[in-house]
Order: structure tokens, then C-alpha cells, then sequence
């Protein structure tokens, strides 16, 4: 019996499919912002709620990912905007190849910011690199503020954390002071952004950091 | 998981020298990977492949960071990523990300028969 060094990551052929969409998206001057959380932690309403705030400045598409269904997709399209549905048939996350044959289903021309929407699951989203510019994460507070010392790559990954269903707090002791103190361990960068998709509270602040991001990706 | 399975066909059909015994993992503390899932997987998706009837070693990889204020080098506990020495919060990963196939053992026999025979 003899050893074979390998010493490959798992994570090298999505990294370059990655690559690849990153500059497609740089070429199409397209901002993409990559959308994650635990399922039902609010993503599509908050895409829902978001788009009729920014549409006019921007030019939105949608990538959804989900396990099964299009409903997400469909609840998009009454918007007007392109969306391109994924089903990863079982598949728990969103990789670099399925995003890369997305891109090529969407009118790229005609679109500036792109939300990519991933599969509901607080793990392994995190540890896939879709091209994108930035790691966008809601954790709503009915899931208990001790996830971030649980599942602290997501929170370690992303850009800006958006505290959703604010307006439920009372009601479920979730300790905002808490939750804010443990993310900021894990990682000091990021933003945090306390918001409703119910009430709308606070996502005037979230428009504003779209726009502050687009910005500085701009810039690059 | 086709991915770990593909590297180790690919590494075992290039190299030859039978069939695989051992597929040897580094993962980290901090990857996002559950062993249970992943032994699971390797179990039920291996059958007809070069993996077949491999046993699956994971190794895990301690969380280790390097402060990039005063340098110093320490293992956080509880994912707390600020630097025990002089308390600057930026820090970098320096382990604990791993995801990675590090080897696999091919061959007739068995590893301790390997071991013995030096």
C-alpha cells in the first residue's frame, strides 16, 4: 500500500468557475450582491420589498435559488423585473457553475445590479464563491440571537448583516445588544442594519447602503 | 462531495497501484462542513467509484489567527476573532478553513502491514 499526496481543496473548481463569473459580471458592469439566511428568515420579501425602492436608480435582475419550487421566482416576476429561478434538485446550496449557466439566461445587457438569492441554510451557502461582490445575510430574530456563536462563518463572510422581523423582538427575546456584541466578535467589519419587511422599518437605511456599496464597487 | 470523489478517481486512475484503502481529509474548525453529513455522503455516493470501500479519515484543523497589529499568533475559543494579546480586532485566518483531500493510501494490504514493514 503507498500514499498519493493530493492536497487539493474542495473548493478549487468552484473557486475558478467563480473567477469566471466574476469577470463576466465586471465586463457587463454589473454589482452583484449575494442574498443569505436561514430558509424563512425573510429573503424573497425582502427582495419584494426592496426592488419598488431602487428600481428607478437601478436596473435590478434576480437569480433565485431554491431546492424545489419557482414560487420565489414568480413572486419576483410580479414585479417586472428579469429573474431566472434555479432548482438545485436536492442540492443545499448555490455553487459557481449553476449561477454561471443563470448568467447566461438573463439579459446581462440590460440589468446593473443583480440579487442573487440562495438556497435557505445558515451553513453551507457560506462556503461557496459565487462571483459576487458582496455576501449580504438576514438573520431574523425568531431564530434565537445565539446563532451567530453557532454559525459563525456566515456572519464571518459577509459584508452586512440585516436584523429582520425587528418588529416580532418583543415578543420572542431576542437580545439585540447581545447578538450585536457576538457578531462583532466573530467579525468586526461588519455592517449591521436592524429592519421589518413588514413594517418597512429601516430599509430606508438598507437602500442606502445599496447605494454607498455600488459606490465603492464602482470604483474598483 | 462529486468533487472529493472525482479528485480521488482521478489521483487513484493517474498514480494506478490499486484499489484505494484510505481517503485522508483536512477540515477545519471553521469550514462548513458537518463530518456526520459528509461520512454519510461518502458512504452512499462512493459505491462505483475508485472509493469504494475506502475508509474516510477526517482531520481536523484548530482555528488559528495572526494579529496584524503586534504579529502574535493564537488559537481563538469560541470564535471570538479579536487578538489575546493587544486586543486589535484585525485579524486574519491563518487555519481552520480547510477543506482538503490530503492524501489517499492505494494498494494491496493493509496500512498497519504498510506500517510494520517501515
Amino acid at each position: 500500500m503507498h500514499e498519493i499526496r493530493i492536497g487539493e481543496d474542495l473548493r478549487e473548481k468552484n473557486e475558478a468557475i467563480a473567477d469566471e463569473n466574476r469577470k463576466l459580471l465586471a465586463a457587463k458592469k454589473i454589482v452583484s450582491i449575494n442574498v443569505m439566511s436561514a430558509p424563512g428568515a425573510g429573503k424573497t420579501s425582502l427582495l419584494f420589498r426592496t426592488i419598488p425602492m431602487i428600481r428607478k436608480k437601478h436596473a435590478v435582475g434576480v437569480i433565485e435559488g431554491d431546492i424545489q419550487t419557482a414560487t420565489d421566482a414568480e413572486k419576483i416576476a410580479t414585479l417586472g423585473v428579469p429573474v431566472y429561478q434555479i432548482e438545485t434538485g436536492g442540492v443545499c446550496h448555490l455553487d459557481a457553475a449553476m449561477v454561471h449557466s443563470a448568467l447566461h439566461q438573463l439579459d446581462l445587457d440590460s440589468i446593473d445590479l443583480l440579487f442573487i438569492e440562495n438556497v435557505g441554510n445558515l451553513v453551507c451557502p457560506a462556503e461557496f464563491d459565487l462571483g459576487e461582490d458582496a455576501r449580504v445575510m438576514l438573520l431574523s430574530v425568531s431564530e434565537g440571537d445565539d446563532k451567530p456563536k453557532k454559525y459563525p462563518l456566515m456572519f464571518r463572510e459577509s459584508r452586512l448583516l440585516l436584523l429582520n422581523k425587528m418588529d416580532l423582538a418583543p415578543y420572542v427575546s431576542f437580545d439585540v445588544e447581545k447578538a450585536r456584541r457576538e457578531t462583532l466578535e466573530i467579525n468586526p467589519k461588519l455592517d449591521i442594519i436592524e429592519i421589518s419587511c413588514v413594517t418597512g422599518a429601516g430599509l430606508d437605511r438598507w437602500v442606502s447602503w445599496i447605494d454607498a456599496f455600488i459606490e465603492t464597487a464602482r470604483r474598483r | 462531495m462529486k468533487n472529493l470523489l472525482d479528485i480521488v478517481d482521478r489521483a487513484a486512475r493517474d498514480e494506478g497501484g490499486g484499489p484505494v484503502r484510505v481517503v485522508h481529509l483536512r477540515i477545519g474548525e471553521m469550514a462548513g462542513v458537518s463530518e456526520d453529513a459528509l461520512r454519510f455522503a461518502f458512504d452512499v455516493m462512493a459505491k462505483g467509484t475508485a472509493a469504494e470501500g475506502a475508509s474516510l479519515e477526517v482531520e481536523k484543523v484548530p482555528l488559528r489567527i495572526r494579529c496584524a497589529g503586534c504579529g502574535s499568533n493564537s488559537n481563538p475559543a469560541d470564535f471570538v476573532f479579536i487578538c489575546p494579546e493587544c486586543g486589535s480586532r484585525d485579524v486574519e485566518i491563518l487555519a481552520g478553513r480547510e477543506m482538503e483531500v490530503d492524501y489517499i493510501l492505494v494498494g494491496d494490504g493493509s496500512a498497519e502491514s504498510e506500517n510494520r514493514g517501515g
